[in-house]
């Protein structure tokens, strides 16, 4: 995103919109940070500016760059994916598609969320670890088509200092894997240059319980009372 | 796409506020799924109890102008909808509909884990599959204040941002806007309509009344 210097009449009225804070006043001017800047839209879509000086120029949609928009602006397309947002059907779908069976925990790490944003360099730090640990990533998920190599899980380089709003990692493990992986992960994300929100998608057991919730708590990353729960009414019913 | 998920606060900051989604799979029945999606559309606007809705694809939510008969006609071939309630009581008479409708399509309600079950056992459902958040991990010194991100975290694109969060905070307390008035600034740049204005208005009235002070340990996300 820019800012026509020569349309800007420096009100500023659109730097507090900017999730990312990357909009200035430079020479009486607003001034857009591009390093920073993720491609949200957000300050455009919002129609504040008098004299509609916040423009996408067109080299926000030349790739590598373009992927920012991709993974921020939820009104994008990601063209692999062929619909906004920054992952997949996850478990919203899972009572027709069977994504997650019982036996099995799927996870996503999302990257940057909440509201700080994160580089592609940080995501690689992660995944470099996660391939050492046998899980099963997630191939329909528009970071894997980043990827450069799975077996060592290096991103492509050309993507590495770009910046979005937030990106999710994806995959899946054994119920058995649990343990070892939470153990695992832990200090990796600690290290990390930015926040990640952890979630962990997981069968109901017959009985209509979480079980996980138990073994989180003695892990010590203890579920939130908040969640999202998918209701089973799905048609044709995979694994009721 | 987690968007519903990791919204931030504490059990009792949560009983008002729970999000709908109905999503198709593109691999299984988005295909044709447009008369279904509406007849769900229509079910949420009829008990006149949705806080807001909308679809990314809208580009805007019901709070910012989504018209509700031209948002209908977009869904064919979409991929869901999504609202949201700031009362619980509000899903258990949707979720009732929606089971004699038997739209197939996956209904997923975010909010208390407790209690969404509690509510399809009374409704004789069987919940599928559960989403949980294991909270915010990483450099955590980034992050806002927790008040700003009960707020923020209503919009899981992170669309919300923090800056303009608390200017409008700031616009309340000193009296130059209703707290009504500021969570439907903050509600526009949110085009998924899971951005709960009832909700947000509670806070910015519970903002209006605090002094402001550094975040404790308490209210540090993760803690």
């Amino acid at each position: 995103m820019r800012i026509d210097s020569d349309k800007c009449m420096g009100c500023m009225e659109c730097a507090d919109l900017c999730p990312m804070e990357c909009i200035v006043e430079r020479d009486g001017v607003g001034y857009i940070e591009e390093d920073d800047c993720v491609e949200c839209g957000v300050c455009l879509r919002a129609g504040l500016c008098p004299n509609d000086a916040l423009y996408m120029p067109e080299e926000s949609s030349r790739y590598p760059r373009v992927i920012r928009a991709q993974f921020s602006d939820p009104g994008v397309s990601h063209p692999a994916m062929n619909q906004g947002g920054r992952g997949t059907e996850e478990m919203k779908t899972n009572d027709v598609t069977g994504r997650f069976r019982r036996g099995e925990f799927g996870m996503a790490l999302e990257f940057g969320r909440p509201g700080i944003g994160t580089r592609f360099t940080e995501i690689e730090k992660v995944l470099g670890v996660l391939v050492t640990m046998g899980v099963e990533l997630e191939e329909n998920n528009p970071v894997f088509l980043l990827v450069a190599d799975p077996k060592t899980g290096s991103l492509k380089p050309e993507v590495l200092s770009e910046k979005v709003l937030s990106a999710i990692l994806e995959f899946k493990i054994r119920q058995e894997q649990l343990e070892e992986v939470v153990r695992k992960l832990s200090p990796v994300l600690a290290e990390v240059d930015t926040v990640v929100s952890w979630g962990l998608a997981t069968r109901f057991a017959e009985d209509g319980t979480l079980p996980v919730r138990a073994r989180l708590e003695a892990l010590g990353v203890p579920a939130r009372p908040n969640g999202k729960i998918n209701m089973g009414m799905g048609r044709p019913i995979v694994e009721p | 796409m987690s968007h519903s998920l990791h919204r931030y606060g504490t059990v009792e900051q949560l009983q008002n506020d729970y999000t709908f989604y109905a999503r198709t799979s593109r691999y299984v029945n988005r295909e044709g799924c447009g008369p279904k999606l509406r007849a769900i559309l229509q079910i949420l606007l009829e008990d006149k109890q949705v806080n807001n809705f909308g679809s990314s694809h809208s580009g805007k939510s019901y709070v910012a102008g989504l018209n509700p008969e031209e948002y209908a006609l977009t869904l064919d071939k979409a991929y869901g909808v999504a609202a949201c309630f700031s009362d619980k009581e509000a899903i258990r008479p949707i979720l009732k509909k929606l089971k004699e409708a038997d739209t197939g399509i996956s209904i997923v309600i975010s909010g208390l884990i407790d209690e969404i079950v509690k509510i399809a056992k009374e409704l004789d459902l069987r919940p599928h599959t559960a989403f949980l958040s294991l909270g915010i991990h990483g450099k955590k010194a980034l992050l806002p204040e927790g008040r700003v991100l009960e707020i923020t975290t209503m919009c899981g694109h992170g669309q919300v941002a923090t800056r303009l969060t608390r200017a409008v905070a700031e616009r309340v307390k000193a009296g130059k806007m209703t707290p009504e008035a500021g969570a439907h600034l903050l509600a526009q740049p949110c085009p998924c309509g899971i951005f709960n204005t009832t909700r947000c208005t509670d806070i910015l009235e519970a903002w209006r009344q605090q002094p402001a002070t550094a975040p404790t340990a308490v209210e540090r996300p993760g803690a």
